[in-house]
């Protein structure tokens, strides 16, 4: 192998490009992290210098590299409880916020996409169980989303690995899963309680009937659209959520890059997005 | 060490910027547009902002109007415009902020602004 | 009181009966007063390429934020040569979040909007060139380079050359190399120019 390497410059050359497409900046710190995705790509391309990848990166028609390397530098994995700390936004937060402009005892809605394997949307249920007092005087809906199907069945059977569990306390696993072999299996309860649907974000025919939603968990999708996606996503969003609803997007996620439609909510559990409340 | 939030959605500024304020011993971080800097003037605010006019998709008079409605401590904003048009000066005042500059801006230009709004001796 | 399963929402457009769509009808209520039909009627035109000149006269007329972007959305979604023509003439408007506007919306239709650089390149208001050079930057064209380099050589405005280096910093080549020493010298007593072409020039060199 050729002894490629990647330069200072290079380095803060891409970081200023990639700083500019997703908002995700990459400290120094990150540097090996960085440089190894890129090789890698490099080699996997057949690119002998980091200035002929770079752009091919930039000028692919395509942009099917960009989106290949975007998944490298952003890997994803589902779990319970992953960012916790939009979950505590959650109980802590949002639904104490919202309830104060509830007009009437309509449930409070909470769309959760994608659905994926189930993680998110139950992991939102748990929360509202174990953390949110309001749970006893109010009704919650929880309707979860993915495009894929196959997806979505995993998630309305709901067995889970243990690794997928190791955020869980031993406490809340006994209380809503059941040990299968290896395995574990999330209770019918929670099961019953969440409704899975298969729509395409960026299709507004599968999403008009969507509507007046309090909450929208939205994580770690955006950033795999494109940008024209995205825009037609913000205004589904707009138009699913009640005057005064939020949007919890991704940690590394921002709506600055995408729409200027939101406003911008600082709780102490982090950054959310807002739709304005005229009537407040 | 003062911190000050550099708004500008060309990286070369950004740094140009940078330059000139590190070098006089202030902390600096970045933003690429209003937005964005709001979100990081919510969850820290910044001692002064440093704010470009053309920035979609949020303009630097947004941006300083949702910062002065917003309840964080204020600090001081300096406007850096292409535009040498009075009628955009007034409108960068009206819109919160504290002093306009004209790009690009020559280096004591801005030093001596930034330490004149933040009240620190200029000599 | 406790969790409760919803009811999935019916996509299917067919179960909305209550509001057929008419296109006349569409066009009118984009200038309501009531900017919730304004959108609501943007949205019903954003799948007919037919509509992009009501779209475009709203645009330039419309002042709430929130119906401003959707036209924008939706334009951007049709994404003709009719829609950029009309977004190239809102980058004149004296409204800088119309131009803002404009100027995202040309960033996402590049095949569309290239044949239109040039003469944006060539407006006599350097507002106008600097955002035509924020558009190059999201452009996937062999000519982003030479585009530049014309710029660099030629344009008398700091700000203008002072955009172009931003750019080649990330994208330009060896033949951008003398272009920007002779920038320099053009603009020596520029601090700006020379910072920015100092990285540029060590950007390209990749050292």
């Amino acid at each position: 192998m050729s002894a490629t390497i990647i330069t200072d410059e290079d380095f803060l050359k891409f970081k200023e490009f990639f700083y500019r497409k997703t908002g995700i900046s990459f400290e120094n710190s990150k540097r090996y992290f960085v440089d190894r995705r890129i090789l890698d790509r490099m080699e996997a391309t057949g690119s002998e210098t980091f200035r002929e990848y770079f752009m091919m990166l930039r000028f692919q028609a395509s942009g099917e590299e960009y989106q290949l390397l975007t998944n490298q530098m952003t890997v994803n994995e589902t779990y319970f409880n992953r960012e916790d700390h939009h979950f505590k936004c959650l109980t802590d937060s949002i639904l104490p916020a919202l309830v104060k402009i509830k007009k009437n005892k309509s449930p409070i809605r909470i769309w959760c996409m994608p659905s994926s394997s189930g993680e998110e949307p139950y992991s939102i249920a748990i929360s509202l169980l174990e953390n949110w007092p309001g749970i006893h005087e109010w009704d919650v809906e929880i309707i979860a989303s993915d495009i894929d199907t196959g997806i979505l069945e995993k998630a309305k059977a709901g067995v889970y690995s243990a690794r997928s569990i190791r955020n869980l306390s031993p406490e809340v696993l006994r209380k809503y899963f059941t040990k299968v072999d290896v395995d574990y299996q999330i209770c019918d309860e929670l099961r019953q309680a969440v409704e899975f649907t298969r729509v395409n974000l960026a299709e507004p025919l599968d999403t008009r009937g969507y509507k007046n939603f309090d909450v929208i968990f939205c994580r770690n999708l955006l950033i795999y659209f494109d940008d024209i996606s995205r825009l037609t996503a913000a205004e589904t969003f707009f138009d699913a959520l009640n005057p005064g609803g939020f949007i919890v997007l991704g940690h590394s996620e921002s709506m600055s890059r995408i729409s200027p439609i939101f406003s911008v909510c600082r709780f102490p559990e982090g950054i959310v997005y807002q739709k304005p409340n005229p009537n407040r | 060490m003062k911190r000050v939030l550099v708004i500008d959605d060309a990286a070369t500024v950004r740094m140009y910027h940078r330059n000139i304020l590190e070098g006089a011993g202030y902390a600096v971080e970045e933003a690429v547009n209003g937005m964005e800097a709001l979100e990081k003037a919510l969850q820290e605010p910044a001692d002064l902002y440093v704010v470009d006019v053309n920035m979609p998709p949020w303009d630097g008079y947004v941006f300083l109007q949702r910062l002065r409605e917003s309840d964080i401590p204020q600090g001081p904003a300096i406007m850096v415009s292409t535009e040498s048009d009075s009628k955009d000066e007034a409108r960068a005042y009206v819109a919160g902020a504290n002093a306009y500059l004209i790009k690009p801006v020559k280096p004591a230009q801005l030093l001596t602004t930034t330490k004149l709004l933040l009240g620190e001796s200029v000599s | 009181m406790a969790l409760k399963r919803g009811i999935t929402p019916q996509s299917d457009p067919a179960s909305n009966p209550e509001s057929p769509f008419d296109f006349g009808t569409a066009v009118k209520q984009l200038s309501d007063q009531d900017p919730a039909l304004r959108r609501a009627s943007v949205h019903a035109l954003a799948k007919h390429p037919e509509a992009v000149g009501a779209l475009v006269d709203r645009l330039k007329k419309e002042e709430m934020g929130l119906v401003r972007q959707s036209i924008l959305t939706a334009l951007v979604g049709i994404g003709d040569a009719a829609a950029v023509s009309g977004f190239a003439e809102c980058l004149h408007s004296e409204d800088a979040n119309l131009r803002n506007g404009a100027i995202e919306a040309l960033k996402l239709l590049p095949d569309r909007t290239a044949p239109f650089i040039p003469a944006l390149l060539a407006d006599p208001n350097s507002d106008v060139r600097i955002l035509t050079i924020s558009i190059l930057e999201s452009l996937k064209y062999a000519e982003v380079e030479s585009w530049l380099i014309s710029i660099v050589e030629k344009d008398t405005h700091v700000n203008v050359c002072g955009a172009a280096l931003d750019l080649l910093a990330e994208v330009g080549s060896q033949h951008a190399l003398e272009p920007i020493q002779r920038l320099k010298q053009r603009f020596e007593h520029e601090p700006y120019v020379q910072f920015a072409a100092d990285l540029a020039l060590k950007r390209i060199r990749g050292n």
